[in-house]
Parts: C-alpha cells; structure tokens; sequence
C-alpha cells in the first residue's frame, strides 16, 4: 500500500474524478424526469455533482499539498531506478497477459488457455525453475478443471476452431 | 430449545462440519499468508458459495471471517509481519518472544486469547443482535435510507488516508452502481447501448478485482525481494497455569473492549487491537516489559481482535451496515448468495441464524484445536513461495469471476477494475467505501424511491422520521469527528 501519495498524484487522480463527474453530470441531463417519486436522473446527478465537489477538494488539497513537497528532481535525481523500471515492465506484462487471457480463452478455451497465463504469470512473478513452472501449471488447470468443470459444472468455455 | 438443537444438529452434519472446518482453516492459511487477509480469502471463497446452501456458505464465511483474523498473529509472530492489519499489535511482543526461542508459546497464548475473545464476542452477538434486528423491523423506506447513509458515510470518513479520498471512493463506488438500469422506473443509465451494462457491473466481478486482483498487483511490487521465513523449531505451546492466570486478566477486559468496538461501525480490529494493547500495558504491574516478549502484550490485542468479529457482525446482521473491511466484502459475499442481511432476516430465516451462532461457536474451538495442534505446520505455510502463490490466485480470480455467470465478460470487469483498484490503492484510497457505495447504492436509491412514492414526492418526508434523523445526525457528527482529527493531525506534522 501506498504510505501516503503526493500533492501532484492527488492533482491527476482529483482531475481525473472530477473530468468523470462532469461527463456523467451533463448525460445524466438526458434521463426523463418523473413529477412525483424519484427520477431516474436525481440520483446519479446527486452522485455527479458530489463527486465533483470532492474532486476539487482532492485537487486544492494536493495543490497545498505540492508546495510543503520537495520538487520530483530532488526526490529522483538520477530518474527510475532499476527496481522501479522492471516493476513498471513486470506491471505492463501481467496487465497484457490478463487482457489477453479474457480474449483468447473463449476461442483457445480454459484447457489450452489456462496453462500459459499461468506460466507467463509465474514468470513475471520470477520463478525461473522450468520443471516447477510446469509442474504449477499442469496441476493447478488440472485441479481448477476438475473442480469447476467436472464437480461444479460450470461450462468453462471450450477449444473452439470457428 | 428446538431451534438451538436442530442448529446444532445442522452444523454438525459431516457435510457442513467440513465446510466450516475448510473456512476455518482457509481462513487461518490466509490470514498468515502476508498479502493475503481476510477480506481477499471471503472473495476467492465466492465461488464455491453457489453450490452450497446458504446456512452452509454463512457458516463458512464467518468461520473464514474468524480464522482469518487470528491467522494474522502467526506470520507477526513468526516472521514479524502482520498477516492482517488488526495483528499489527500482536508483533509488538509476539515477534520478540518468538526471537527469545518461545514461538510456541507465544503462538499458543495468542491461540489462547483469540479463542476466548472470539467466545465472547459470539455470546453478545447471540444476545444483541436479534434485539437491534427486533428494534429496527419497524424501519419503513425512510429509515433505511437513512441507514444507507449513515453505512456510507461511516466507513468512508475511516478508511484511507483522508476523509476526502474516503468519501471519494464511497461516492465513486455509488456511481459505478448508478451504471444499468435504475432500480425504480428500470430505465438504462450510462449504458451506451452495451447491452452487458443493463444490470450494471457484477457485483461479485468488481468484488474480485478490487480486492483480490489488486493484491496481486501490489504483490508484484515485492518481486525479486528476499521472502521472510522462521526456521527455528517450535516448542512448549501451552503457557503454564500462572502464565495462564496472568493472561486471562487481560484477555477478558480485552474481548469486551474488542466486542464493543466492533459493534461501532468503522472501527475493526486494527484499532481494538492497539487500544487493548495499550490499555493492557497501563494497567500491567510491569509495564516496562511491554515490547520486549511480554505474554500480556500478545494476549490483549488478539482477545480484541477477534472479539471484534462477533461485534462487527452485530450491525451487519440485524441493520445490514457493515463493522468493517472485512465484513464490508462479506455483506457484498451474502447478498449474491441470496441473503440480504438486515432486520428481517432474523424474522425470515431464523435457522439460518441460529446455525450461524453455533457456526461461530465452533469456529473459536476449531481455532483453538488447529491453532494448538498444527502449530508446527504453520513456519511451512509461510515458505508457500509467492511466485507460485499468486499466479494460482490469479488464475482463481478468473475462473471465480467466469463461474458466476458462465461470461467471459464477468473475467474481463474483474480483471479491469482489479487494475482501477491497483491505482486507487496505490493512491491512498481504500476499496472498503467503493464496495460499500457499490452494495448500499442501489438499496439506497430503492429505499429513497419508495419512501417518495408514499409521500407523493415530498421530500420532507426524509426529515420527518427521529430515527432518520438520529441516523443523519451520527452521520454528520462521523464526518466531522474525521474531518476534525484531520486537521489535528495535519496541524500536528
């Protein structure tokens, strides 16, 4: 966990929320309106416009925040370090394989699928041992089929060619 | 009596005793497991509810609610690092005392006083719980939309690292729920034509993502870094009778404080924990001890700990508003099994809660007989290598999203806001008041177009009931109390 974020971070994030509620706030406008009883629009513009007001508290606290903080050159005066850099590669793989994982199991299916988001995770969480990986992989989509497929009946989707 | 004997009749069918018995001991494997705690163990526990009936799946997940907390203690005694928030206390002389070559003992008086704190906060449970759920039947729309906001507002002025990212996030988590259909006129919000969005997110996908998904994003952070481990040999469990003496002295104060506190909305374990610490060291003949590998220093904060399972379950039980974290996930675990906890569901399904009761019960015994007995296993399950760990947990995250509805597109919102949650997180904002907006949204909304539809569309209608106001009333004074201590602590820096 975070041990606390920075004026600059709250700035984006407090942006980000803010650009959001101001988006839906103004297509919440489009919802009908009921004379009596709670309109479809009510609650989400409630919702949009606290939202909005939160956002720009985040933004002026982190704005107050930004000027007591030491400037990013002085914290990070030689940039990323090592570390950092593999844990933002590591980050974007794993982000990829999942993505992939949810387009390809329903062509690949579970089966097939499964053993090589398995192995591409547990190389991106740096196991090295090939005999390990596979064993991991073999037993874990084994135990996981098993459960789901055979005992809980669950149609895990399927090889499927067309 | 009937009722009491046909719970127990039901709790200690094979069938059931084992689910217990496998929530109780997951929830131990969890709890210890550092990056792993109670709330992620209740998700990937989601999946396997479906099969189960209902009193089995609420049986399971308190027992793994209850294992969970006390699992903490065994990595923060062992390897000094807490397997849950609410053992951050316990380290403070649990780690020591193991350092000294006394890990059994320390282990077993943390065994000792969760067990004990754990039966007592059961025991207020069984009496609280259904007198507020018999005060709070008479709740109409009114009341409970107050009640909404009273839940929202609570967890969300405690959680995170400000009261703004915590109403944030709360707010955040009412606007995902606002996405699909409105649960009064069922006209499409937010939709943009995607026909999947017309019942909204999956509750039980966002759950997955934003609590289990994300740890493994946090996880990775670790990657490559030395994974602590204990290799010393574990012996003489079992404190002696003075050493028992001494600590029942704290144990007892410390489940009442911890029940009590669990009770208040928004406080949980950590807190208990560390006031009970404290108070055990004020009152302790030798307080300098304190720190050093004191055995009352390990007893008070896990009596506390997990008398605030008990308390936490009261509002959550009889009111539907959750205690804490913790309880915040189980309320989303109950409603997709089909039990929506508030007043009637003491009324509704009575042997449902009385198997609960003695589901719990049992839980504390089965924590101490695991606890005492496989004390020797527990070093083995901090070896579990995390390069193993979490990819397998990974895997489950999908199959459990997948399995829920049989969609790939279930695998896909739980993989995504896993990735939202990640960001939040990492930003200081807590998943606990998303959840909560996402769970308490919808009913709010139900609750408020009710009572205008019975009021013909006066609004005063909500400012009109004492209750409400009591309830609106703790509401603003939570903000303020966080908004307050806020400042003093910003002044303070």
């Amino acid at each position: 966990m975070a041990k606390g974020s920075t004026g600059r971070a709250d700035i984006v994030v407090g942006g980000l929320f803010l650009t959001v509620s101001v988006v839906f706030f103004i297509l919440s406008f489009d919802f009908p309106v009921k004379r009596a009883g709670l309109s479809p629009t009510i609650f989400p513009g409630f919702v949009t416009a606290v939202m909005f007001l939160l956002s720009a508290g985040l933004i002026i606290q982190g704005a107050r925040k930004l000027r007591s903080e030491p400037s990013p050159a002085e914290i990070r005066p030689s940039g990323l370090t090592e570390e950092k850099k593999m844990f933002i590669l590591r980050f974007i793989l794993l982000a990829v394989l999942g993505i992939g994982y949810t387009r390809i199991i329903s062509k690949a299916g579970f089966v097939l699928s499964t053993p090589f988001m398995l192995a591409g995770a547990m190389l991106i969480f740096n196991e090295r041992k090939w005999y390990r990986i596979l064993l991991v992989t073999v037993i874990s989509t084994g135990i996981l089929y098993s459960l789901f497929r055979i005992i809980f009946r669950v149609p895990l989707p399927r090889f499927d060619l067309y | 009596m009937y009722a009491v004997l046909e719970a127990i009749i039901f709790v200690f069918h094979p069938v059931h005793f084992f689910f217990l018995f496998i929530g109780v001991a997951g929830g131990i494997v969890v709890g210890a497991l550092p990056g792993l705690t109670g709330s992620v163990g209740i998700i990937l526990l989601l999946p396997f509810l479906f099969y189960v009936e209902p009193a089995v799946a609420l049986i399971m997940l308190s027992g793994m609610f209850c294992g969970a907390i006390y699992g903490g203690s065994i990595s923060a005694i062992l390897i000094s690092t807490p397997g849950t928030p609410s053992a951050a206390a316990t380290l403070l002389d649990g780690y020591p005392l193991s350092q000294k070559g006394e890990a059994g003992k320390a282990i077993g008086v943390a065994t000792i006083a969760s067990t004990t704190g754990g039966i007592i906060s059961v025991l207020c449970l069984i009496f609280i719980a259904p007198q507020l759920a018999r005060f709070a039947v008479r709740f109409g729309p009114v009341e409970y939309f107050a009640l909404m906001v009273f839940g929202l507002t609570i967890i969300a002025s405690v959680s995170g690292e400000s009261l703004i990212k915590g109403l944030l996030s709360g707010f955040f988590g009412l606007f995902i729920a606002t996405i699909g259909m409105d649960p009064v006129m069922g006209y499409p919000r937010f939709t943009f034509g995607f026909t999947n969005l017309l019942l909204g997110f999956p509750m039980v996908s966002v759950l997955i993502g934003l609590f289990a998904v994300s740890q493994i994003f946090i996880q990775l952070e670790g990657v490559g870094k030395p994974q602590k481990a204990f290799n010393q040999r574990i012996k003489n469990v079992l404190p002696n009778r003075s050493e028992l003496k001494r600590i029942f002295r704290v144990i007892i104060p410390s489940s009442l404080l911890g029940t009590f506190l669990g009770i208040i909305p928004g406080t949980g374990g950590a807190i208990a924990s560390f006031m009970a610490y404290n108070e055990a060291r004020r009152f302790s003949k030798d307080p300098d001890s304190f720190g050093t590998g004191n055995i009352e220093g390990i007893a008070a904060p896990e009596a506390a700990n997990n008398g605030t399972t008990g308390g936490a379950m009261v509002p959550l039980l009889s009111l539907g508003i959750p205690g804490d974290v913790v309880t915040a996930v189980m309320l989303g675990a109950l409603m997709v099994i089909g039990i929506r906890p508030g007043p009637l569901l003491f009324e509704q399904n009575p042997q449902v809660m009385n198997a609960l009761f003695v589901g719990l019960m049992m839980a504390q015994f089965l924590i101490l007989g695991l606890g005492l007995l496989s004390v020797r296993v527990f070093p083995k399950i901090l070896k579990v290598p995390v390069r193993i760990l979490f990819p397998v947990i990974l895997t489950l995250c999908f199959v459990g999203a997948f399995s829920l509805s049989n969609s790939v597109y279930d695998m896909m919102v739980a993989f995504i806001f896993g990735l939202i949650g990640y960001g939040l997180r990492k930003m200081g904002f807590a998943a606990a008041p998303i959840i909560l907006g996402v769970i308490l949204g919808p009913i709010a909304e139900q609750e408020l177009g009710r009572a205008l539809i019975m009021s013909h569309g006066d609004w005063s209608v909500l400012l009109q009931s004492p209750i409400a106001i009591f309830f609106y009333c703790i509401s603003i004074l939570s903000v303020s109390y966080s908004l307050k201590s806020g400042l003093r602590k910003r002044k303070k820096s």
